[in-house]
């Protein structure tokens, strides 16, 4: 299922996280199914703990792999609805929930993915995702007004 | 209009003797005089008139038959001498043309029989009959058959309609003679039709490709696209709104046979995704030639590692937004840039496609910010389309001496820009007008681009030595892909 350049690419992906310090994020392999995932716990400066999980698709690096937030869960907004009803929002950044019911953070969309792009970016947007999250908690604005969006043509 | 009995019963005769190619007791003349067609007793002198002869009334009908098609059931009609036959009867009956020549047929199907010989019995619901005479001479006129052991057959058409019965025209055809003749000129025909093409995605520009490619030749084609005709499609597929809602590629396919019936067309009505990826990648193994003219990015990055994986070329043709204008990208492994160093080298480029459908609308839409579908018009994307099968046929005769190798020196380049227009809000608003300029770059020109190979990429570099160099790591220990944290 894997090619050996997709394996060599996680466990470099692996080297990457703790070389750029996302020590608190690791590439892990299941070994019952062989798949892959990368995930971890991580604070936000206010010191509140979120833990985000990437499951490695089969076409990576040059699929898109999707980013979720699985803990707190649910997710609550300002206004004190779950997150993920939103589904894809652009005011919320984010695209379709899990089928679980967890929110799915945009951080790149497919027409902007390639394969070059690393996981500890995909981290750090999750980070700064995490920092925009609690300014939209604290303001009640919405959550696109702390990121900004990269240039759209749309 | 004569109200004279007679004379309107003259003219039915004659004009019925001409229909059957007979003599009759009258004729057809053109009166000068008065200006009008009457029908004068055969044999009468009519100086002030213009005789009119069979060919000058020959507004019949005329079938189509398949010499090959009888050929290869010549031993079927020397055993039975009847052989049923089915024509898409078009325009009204005017034009009778056999079913199996064609992948489309018309709406209106006429049976008939072929009968060796004159006095063969036929089926008694038949009204549609096509009659073998035996012959002589060779005759090269479209009616002549020359059988596989060489007996030489003259056809008569007959058809009874409305209780008398009526000759047609009879023209055999032998399609791939006839075909290959046309182009081979200033094609390899005998090289193309051993060679293979994948198309991936075809919408209006792959379909158009496919077509052309199709009536240049080619001989081998797999069509991969998941989406089905709709009636949104029409005003820009080569696909007609008798097609709607059949799965594109069976479209396609059919447009394929109708331009070049012999092409072995295998469809696979199925999106490329990572999924399937090892089920699409014996078929890009075994192209000579990859047209991918899928919107979107996903599909088009794993298309691009198959084809890299596999050391074919993939051509990649798209057009921007509304299809102000488009791009074509010419991708030979480790040779050239692959869609990945393309994406890293002209990264606003590569984000601009046009959004001509609710699935590529929906990829870059939110809830809350929904994205109109906006496509261009066919004459727009056509130009895209053509350089794609351009480039592609160039790939095909490659390691031949083609007429086309002369152009070799200007398809150098990867990368083509094509502009239809000076779209506002773009880097090409204020282009000066074309008929102004002749250095400047304007609308309506090809401009081939040259890019360098990201010796990087992830796809056709090394990535992996390169990332793992910048953090101080000895790739080389990666080969033995080593493990990572392991959960149950």
């Amino acid at each position: 299922m894997w090619s050996d350049d997709q394996r060599r690419r996680l466990y470099l992906e692996n080297e990457a996280l703790h070389l750029e310090g996302f020590t608190q994020f690791t590439v892990y392999w299941y070994r019952s199914n062989d798949t892959y995932e990368a995930s971890g716990n991580t604070s936000s400066s206010s010191g509140k703990l979120y833990t985000l999980q990437i499951p490695i698709p089969n076409g990576f690096p040059q699929q898109r792999p999707p980013m979720y937030l699985t803990y707190p869960f649910p997710l609550y907004t300002a206004s004190g609805n779950f997150v993920s009803s939103l589904g894809t929002s652009h005011d919320m950044h984010t695209l379709t929930p899990s089928s679980a019911g967890q929110v799915q953070i945009c951080h790149w969309r497919d027409d902007r993915w390639h394969s070059a792009i690393m996981l500890h970016k995909v981290f750090l947007k999750g980070l700064l995702w995490i920092e925009a999250y609690e300014q939209h908690l604290a303001t009640g604005r919405p959550l696109a007004e702390f990121v900004s969006t990269m240039k759209e043509r749309i | 209009m004569t109200t004279d009995p007679q004379q309107q019963q003259m003219i039915r005769e004659a004009m019925k003797a001409i229909a059957e190619r007979r003599p009759g007791r009258s004729k057809l003349v053109y009166d000068k005089t008065k200006r009008t067609i009457v029908a004068v007793t055969e044999g009468s002198q009519t100086p002030r008139a213009l005789n009119i002869t069979a060919e000058d009334a020959d507004m019949f009908a005329v079938a189509t038959l398949s010499s090959r098609w009888l050929s290869d059931r010549w031993g079927i009609i020397m055993r039975d001498r009847v052989l049923p036959v089915h024509f898409s009867c078009w325009d009204d009956g005017d034009a009778l043309t056999q079913c199996d020549l064609g992948a489309l047929p018309a709406s209106s199907i006429a049976e008939g029989v072929i009968l060796l010989g004159e006095g063969t019995p036929q089926p008694t619901a038949t009204n549609l009959r096509v009659v073998l005479r035996s012959g002589k001479a060779p005759v090269s006129e479209g009616s002549t058959f020359v059988a596989p052991d060489g007996s030489i057959h003259h056809a008569v058409t007959l058809r009874q309609i409305d209780g008398s019965e009526k000759t047609l025209d009879t023209d055999f055809v032998d399609l791939q003679p006839e075909l290959a003749i046309r182009r081979a000129t200033l094609l390899e025909t005998q090289v193309l039709k051993d060679k293979a093409a994948v198309l991936v995605g075809v919408g209006t520009g792959g379909a158009h490709a496919a077509i052309e490619l199709a009536k240049c030749g080619v001989g081998r084609f797999d069509l991969i696209d998941p989406d089905r005709l709709t009636v949104g499609n029409i005003v820009r597929h080569p696909g007609g709104i008798s097609q709607v809602g059949r799965f594109k590629v069976q479209v396609v396919c059919d447009l394929i046979h109708e331009k070049n019936p012999d092409a072995k067309v295998t469809i696979h009505p199925v999106a490329v995704s990572a999924e399937n990826l090892e089920t699409i990648r014996p078929l890009i193994a075994a192209a000579d030639v990859v047209i991918c003219g899928t919107d979107g990015r996903p599909s088009k990055l794993l298309v691009n590692r198959l084809c890299v994986e596999e050391n074919v070329v993939a051509i990649y043709g798209g057009a921007f937004r509304r299809a102000f204008g488009g791009q074509v990208l010419r991708v030979r492994p480790k040779t050239s840039p692959c869609h990945e160093c393309f994406v890293a080298a002209m990264p606003e480029e590569s984000t601009n496609v046009e959004i001509s459908s609710q699935a590529a609308a929906d990829a870059v839409a939110y809830s809350d910010r929904p994205v109109a579908v906006e496509p261009g018009l066919s004459l727009d994307v056509l130009p895209i389309a053509n350089m794609v099968t351009k480039l592609a046929l160039m790939e095909l005769l490659v390691d031949t001496t083609s007429t086309l190798g002369i152009l070799k020196a200007d398809y150098a380049a990867p990368w083509y820009l094509w502009l239809n227009r000076p779209e506002p809000g773009t880097q090409y608003a204020d282009l000066p007008p074309m008929s102004e300029s002749s250095d400047e770059m304007t609308i309506n020109r090809w401009y081939g681009v040259d890019l360098a190979r990201d010796q990087d990429c992830p796809v056709c570099g090394d990535f992996i030595s390169s990332i793992a160099a910048s953090y101080g790591l000895d790739a080389k220990a990666f080969g033995n892909l080593p493990s990572l944290p392991t959960k149950e």
